[in-house]
């Protein structure tokens, strides 16, 4: 047991280096990048959320964007239209996604694996029309653009955190917090009572019932956890980017890029996907900012990469290879490695079980 | 009064009558056998009293209540928990982990439970494989895992069904001790479904035998052994 304590250790001791780095990190870099790692942090906090619903629960969501959209629409309106102060919007828009999330989580229940994949791209369909229809200041878009001032901090907020102009450190600041609360929780859930049920209904939902547990209660209740988080990510997306957009092609790619995070991080793990959202955010800049950058003056390459349809496609490539190379995620590989070196043999550390195959 | 009462069950699937208005009742701190050949419907049975099937008819009561009114996860609640013939472990929680989840109809805070549920490897000598993942173990092992989280929800009522299954010979005389001696600790009443004549033989104190899904007789394990439909409808094997 001397090694599992180490290992402990070790994990602590990185926790602590990354956060350190986390809440420096405005003021080493510019507004650019500290509102990257921003968004890299919010599509981590949807991708924990989804993670609980899928990777720990087996129920396969490519719609949560709905979520995300519904927390964004919810505290932008709020803000434009009722001229609050953000901060409080997070306490309606935490509940309401919640709130749906269990009136969608019911339903679910009827379904499974593929099928409930597709009700789930349903409400991805779904959300953008009904924003459109019944959401008016939008103009017949489904954007609600804002201004800085509208999302500027409040009065208490010591001027470090917000300088004239970086407003873009408060907007991180306030996401970073987020993370760092709904991660805390998720770590709290998975370990509780509550978590095992969670993968216990997963793995075998018959000898889950017959221990006890009310698997429709833990599917509905994981449905609406993952939709809370969603939301509150969707929240933090229009303090970090001053807009609150739910067309069609927004509200369906934001869906998959959380499912991207969550497998590429490291399915039911519990940092995988906000390892995920970060490769997510910053995967696809690299690729059309820097990547044509390094191709230098070789020509052809420089034709195929100035070609829109480059970045996603040179994506989806890495994304396969992702896979293959590490198909338990980042995280997962991580830690087989780490298991290695510390042990000499990996043979009690499966990869995790893929929902995605149940 | 029995503790468990099942009366006139009938469970059929399209044509097929898995279960023909079954009725048989167990004592409190019997180990009853429920025997049969394949597609008898045993595990039927099991699965009407955990509530996975619904009969189209009958009754089943359990220390007075009403069985068939609970949806399934309140089944182990009022005081019955059981094993599966194909294992129905958790893979991806630890052996330790699986027993805590046998537990999870307790009140009780997440420290006692874990210390329970070691007590409860201890007592089936699991304890070295406590932060294991429960799979990919000896078929043995995992089968008395099942049993460790069985038994982790601290059932008056034990279902086994065919937990010598896949097991050696040495294996199943350990078993069939193991069995009787936590009827014994932990004030059980077992059902026990099992092909392994032996085992039935020597540890039930009452046979219940089904084919096609109709009981064709009932008694002592001496008495069974020599009933000639018994004998008939495992095809002339003798049931040693
Ligand atoms: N879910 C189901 N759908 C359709 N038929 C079923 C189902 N479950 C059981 N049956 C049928 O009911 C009958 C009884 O099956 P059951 O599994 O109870 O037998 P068993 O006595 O447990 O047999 P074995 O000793 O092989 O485990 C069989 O004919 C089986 O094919
Ligand atoms: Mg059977």
């Amino acid at each position: 047991m001397r090694s599992r304590r180490q290992l402990q250790v070790l994990a602590l001791a990185t926790a602590v280096v990354v956060l350190a780095f986390l809440i420096v990190l405005p003021h080493q870099y510019g507004s650019t990048n500290t509102t990257r790692w921003a968004q890299a942090l919010y599509i981590g906090v949807a991708a924990m959320g989804l993670n609980l619903l899928t990777g720990y629960n087996g129920q396969v969501s490519i719609g949560h964007g709905a979520f995300f959209g519904l927390g964004a629409y919810t505290s932008a309106l709020l803000v434009n239209q009722h001229g609050w102060q953000f901060l409080p919007t997070l306490l309606v828009a935490g509940p309401l996604c919640f709130l749906v999330g269990v009136a969608v989580g019911f339903p679910a229940l009827r379904v499974k694996g593929l099928y409930l994949a597709l009700v789930t791209l349903g409400l991805a369909v779904l959300f953008p029309d009904l924003t459109k229809h019944y959401v008016h200041v939008t103009g017949g878009t489904n954007l609600v653009a804002m201004t800085g001032s509208e999302l500027a901090p409040p009065a208490w907020v010591p001027t470090s955190v917000s300088a004239i102009g970086r407003d873009d450190q408060w907007a991180y600041y306030v996401t970073l917090a987020i993370a760092i609360g709904l991660f805390l929780a998720a770590m709290f859930i998975i370990r509780s009572r509550f978590g095992r049920a969670l993968i216990a209904v997963r793995d075998h939902e018959a000898a889950a019932a017959t221990v006890g547990i009310n698997t429709s209660f833990v599917k509905v209740s994981a449905f609406a956890i993952s939709a809370l988080y969603a939301g509150l990510a969707g929240s933090c997306s229009v303090l970090v980017d001053h807009l609150a957009n739910a067309d069609k092609v927004q509200t369906f790619q934001i869906s998959i890029e959380f499912l991207v995070a969550v497998v590429i991080g490291g399915t039911a793990t519990v940092v995988g996907p906000l390892v995920g959202g970060w490769l997510v955010v910053f995967l696809q800049h690299w690729i059309s900012d820097s990547l044509p950058k390094h191709v230098g003056s070789i020509s052809v390459l420089k034709r195929t990469l100035a070609n829109p349809a480059a970045s996603p496609a040179i994506f989806g490539i890495i994304l396969i290879l992702f896979v293959f190379v590490l198909p338990d995620g980042l995280v997962g590989g991580v830690r087989r490695l780490v298991s290695r070196i510390g042990r000499g043999d990996v043979n009690d550390i499966q990869p995790s079980t893929t929902p995605l195959t149940t | 009064m029995p503790l468990l009462d099942v009366e006139d069950i009938r469970v059929e699937f399209g044509g097929i009558v898995a279960l023909a208005d079954l009725s048989f009742s167990i004592d409190e701190g019997q180990i009853c056998a429920l025997i049969g050949p394949n597609g008898a419907g045993k595990t039927t049975l099991f699965n009407c009293v955990s509530r996975v099937y619904e009969p189209s008819s009958g009754q089943i009561t359990f220390d007075g209540k009403d069985v068939l009114a609970l949806p399934p996860h309140r089944v182990v609640r009022i005081g019955i928990a059981r094993t599966f013939q194909n294992l129905a472990l958790f893979p991806a929680l630890t052996v330790l982990e699986n027993v805590m989840v046998g537990a999870h109809a307790q009140h009780e805070s997440s420290a006692v439970r874990r210390r329970d549920a070691r007590q409860l490897l201890e007592r089936l000598s699991l304890s070295d494989l406590a932060e294991r993942r429960a799979v990919g173990l000896p078929y043995g092992t995992l089968k008395r895992i099942e049993i460790a989280r069985a038994l982790a929800a601290r059932p008056r009522l034990l279902m086994l069904d065919e937990p010598a299954a896949g097991l050696t010979h040495s294996e199943v005389d350990e078993l069939g001790e193991m069995i009787r001696s936590v009827r014994d600790e932990f004030a059980l009443t077992v059902l026990l479904v099992e092909h392994h004549m032996a085992m039935v033989m020597a540890i039930s104190d009452k046979v219940v035998v089904l084919d096609f899904g109709s009981k064709i007789a009932e008694g002592l394990p001496a008495d069974i052994r020599d009933n000639p439909k018994v004998i008939e409808a495992y095809l002339g094997t003798p049931v040693s």
